[in-house]
């Protein structure tokens, strides 16, 4: 009995598994389906100096859009102009086009920098960076262009002005809270939301997002921007778009993330591949788990039936002696019947408590666990992700699982003890009665 | 045997209906392939308040004939009445509502249910009658009582003595008002002083009640207690004596019939001397 419950238990945890593991699959399939559609479709276009460092920090080569500050060295901003950015806007294949002002704050703070051949310098930078960004609903409904695990607040809107969301590390710099307002460049703007910095390469990085409008105003960049982002209408275009700004725009850098594709490619590959694997392997735990049923319960039906035979056996007197003192046929078949079913009751009752306790141990030995199978075949390990989860799911007793197992005792219990009820019904009085 | 029983000389005439009546009854076993004849042609009839003890030798038939009369078994052909009711050739399904409300059965080995108590185990042949909780209750109260077990009623079987246990299976026997009781070997598995104690209560049960009793045992001290002893031999009767019936001796008068005392040294009714 205790069997015949954890089964059911281990096959409804399977098919759960299943489900969650299905599931989690699907969307992180479709978040990366997403990802690949806007990553591969992006030309970043920036001004050169946008990502010259102090003290000759080499440019930076990550395509990484949350990197560190952008230095507006003493040589002078060069800066994007409207007709600049209206040009490349309308290059044939571009889709969508989003303005970046990235400006670093007024408030500087002074280090010292020790070379190793002992010789010092003083450098001051930039406290934050202020992004200023094109606030328009299309393009940041479909496009990664503010960041978006804001924790306190909104983010910002089409329309907003006068407002920024910003990192809760400059909170404490500021000494603010949402819906004060901080003085950027000598204006105020009021905090409309706060966020957390992605990535572990953003640790520390105090930034800021405004429209880009006020950005301009603020620092006296009317129409110049610092960084478009260029959506192509799709990805076989970016590399002839980009030719054409690197050819008219020689002093701007354009960064595609076309061999970010077939990484992103081979990964997707890679989950559908798990996916199958995972559902191939817990199908397969299904069916075993099918049959295990059915066996439990043909040998729980046989073992009250032997059960129950021997016990007919073991009674023959008292069966003869019921007969002798007046009860019918049907009063010992149904005695019998009875008897078989509350001792399958009784069975089931332990069972299900047995099942109740060991139910979570036996699903995880039930249960495939699909990742270290499919890594142990070299497979990607998705990092992070709450497809871990589904490796712990258990297998809890439901109230209907609990019900369901009742139920299938009396009926097990009935079916098991209806031959034998009968074999008893049968028994002849006289021999019976000689029966010792 | 021959100072404990006296042979009838010109049997009783009775004018009521007998409460059975046997004619050429056959049962035949078919052991394997061989054919065993166990009853070959009992003619019997028993009135109302008989008392009768059937002996013989093992084999010769004795629990055969006492299944067939208590409707545990059919006979292969023959007449039985019980009450003026053909009762040989009814089919089981029939049989078992005679067996709970016509007939009572003392066992050998007294078979009474363990997990029962005494109370329980004379209740249980009236659990499918019209008697309600209460009636049948105190009616197994009664019994109890009357075979001497008041005060033990609630115990369970395996803390009653063996005499004890028989009386209980003699209350239950009696549950039902049956026409017959039928007892197999009732003190064949008791000592000496509950054999005489419950020999003496069938006897005291048939004079006061008017039970009528058939009993099946090989132990002629036992027989000598009822009033016909029959010998069987070779699934036939053989002989019919009568019997001592030492408790009717005891407490009835001889002359007129009514109830005597045993220091009685006159009949109390008819002043005669005992």
């Amino acid at each position: 009995m205790a069997i015949m419950v954890s089964v059911p238990a281990g096959i409804t945890a399977n098919q759960e598994a299943t489900q969650s593991i299905t599931a989690n699959f699907n969307s992180t399939l479709s978040n990366m389906q997403a990802e690949i559609n806007e990553t591969t479709t992006l030309i970043q276009v920036q001004t050169s100096s946008g990502r010259n460092f102090e003290f000759g920090r080499p440019p930076s080569t990550s395509p990484d859009m949350s990197s560190g500050p952008p230095s507006f060295g003493s040589e002078g901003e060069s800066y994007m102009n409207e007709t600049v950015v209206n040009e490349i806007s309308s290059i044939g294949g571009v889709k969508d086009v989003v303005e970046f002002l990235e400006a670093p704050s007024k408030e500087t703070i002074s280090e010292t920098i020790s070379t190793p051949f002992g010789r010092t310098f003083n450098i001051s930078r930039a406290v934050y960076t202020i992004t200023g960004v094109s606030l328009n609903s299309s393009l940041i409904d479909n496009y990664s262009v503010l960041p978006t695990n804001i924790t306190k607040g909104e983010s910002l809107q089409e329309g907003d002005s006068g407002v920024v969301i910003l990192t809760s590390n400059l909170t404490d710099y500021f000494g603010v809270g949402l819906g004060d307002k901080v003085e950027i460049y000598g204006k105020y703007f009021e905090v409309k939301g706060i966020y957390e910095p992605s990535g572990s390469d953003s640790t520390g990085a105090r930034a800021l997002y405004m429209n880009i409008t006020d950005t301009q105003t603020i620092t006296d960049n009317a129409g110049n921007v610092s960084r478009l982002d260029l959506y192509a209408e799709n990805a076989s275009m970016v590399n002839d778009i980009a030719d054409v700004i690197k050819v008219a725009y020689s002093d701007l850098t354009v960064t595609t993330y076309q061999d970010r594709l077939s990484n992103l490619e081979t990964l997707q590959q890679r989950y559908k591949d798990n996916l199958s694997s995972a559902q191939s392997t817990l199908s397969q735990t299904q069916a075993t788990a099918t049959q295990e049923i059915i066996i439990a319960v043909v040998a729980t039906s046989l073992i009250v039936l032997f059960m129950m035979l021997y016990t007919v056996r073991e009674r023959t007197k008292e069966i003869g002696t019921f007969k002798a003192i007046g009860f019918s046929n049907l009063n010992v078949m149904t005695q019998f019947l009875l008897e078989g079913v509350l001792l399958s009751l009784m069975a089931g009752v332990v069972g299900i408590a047995i099942g109740y306790i060991a139910a979570p141990t036996l699903s995880s030995i039930l249960l495939p666990n699909v990742f270290s199978s499919s890594s142990s075949s070299g497979g990607f390990q998705p990092t992070g992700s709450s497809l871990f989860g589904v490796t712990t799911s258990t297998a809890t007793l439901t109230p209907e699982l609990m019900l369901l197992a009742f139920g299938a005792a009396i009926l097990l219990g009935a079916l098991g003890s209806l031959y034998p009820a009968w074999r008893a019904a049968k028994i002849k009085p006289a021999e019976a009665m000689r029966y010792e | 045997m021959s100072e404990l029983t006296q042979k009838i000389e010109e049997p009783t005439p009775k004018t009521s209906e007998p409460v059975l009546k046997i004619e050429k009854l056959i049962k035949n076993y078919s052991m394997g392939k061989r054919n065993v004849s166990a009853l070959n042609g009992i003619d019997l009839k028993v009135n109302k308040g008989d008392f009768i003890a059937i002996m013989g030798p093992s084999g010769s038939g004795k629990t055969t004939l006492l299944n067939v009369l208590g409707c545990l078994d059919t006979p292969t052909s023959g007449m039985m009445a019980l009450n003026g009711k053909d009762v040989a050739k009814l089919p089981e399904k029939k049989l078992y509502s005679i067996r709970r409300n016509e007939l009572g059965f003392i066992f050998q080995t007294f078979n009474l249910f363990p997990y029962l108590n005494a109370r329980e185990n004379v209740e249980l042949p009236m659990e499918s009658t019209k008697k309600s909780k209460e009636e049948r209750r105190k009616r197994a109260k009664e019994l109890l009582e009357m075979v001497g077990l008041s005060g033990r009623e609630e115990h369970r079987p395996h803390r009653l003595s063996a005499g004890e246990q028989q009386r209980v299976a003699i209350a239950r026997a009696l549950a039902n008002d049956p026409a017959i009781v039928l007892a197999d070997e009732p003190t064949g598995n008791l000592d000496t002083k509950n054999k005489h104690e419950i020999v003496r209560l069938l006897g005291r049960l048939n004079l006061d009640q008017g039970t009528t009793i058939i009993m099946v045992t090989h132990d002629s001290q036992v027989a000598s207690h009822a009033e016909r002893i029959l010998f069987l031999s070779d699934g036939k009767i053989t002989e019919e004596k009568r019997g001592l019936h030492l408790v009717k001796k005891k407490l009835m008068c001889p002359h007129c019939g009514s109830r005597i005392q045993p220091s009685d040294e006159r009949c109390p009714s008819c002043k005669k001397k005992l």
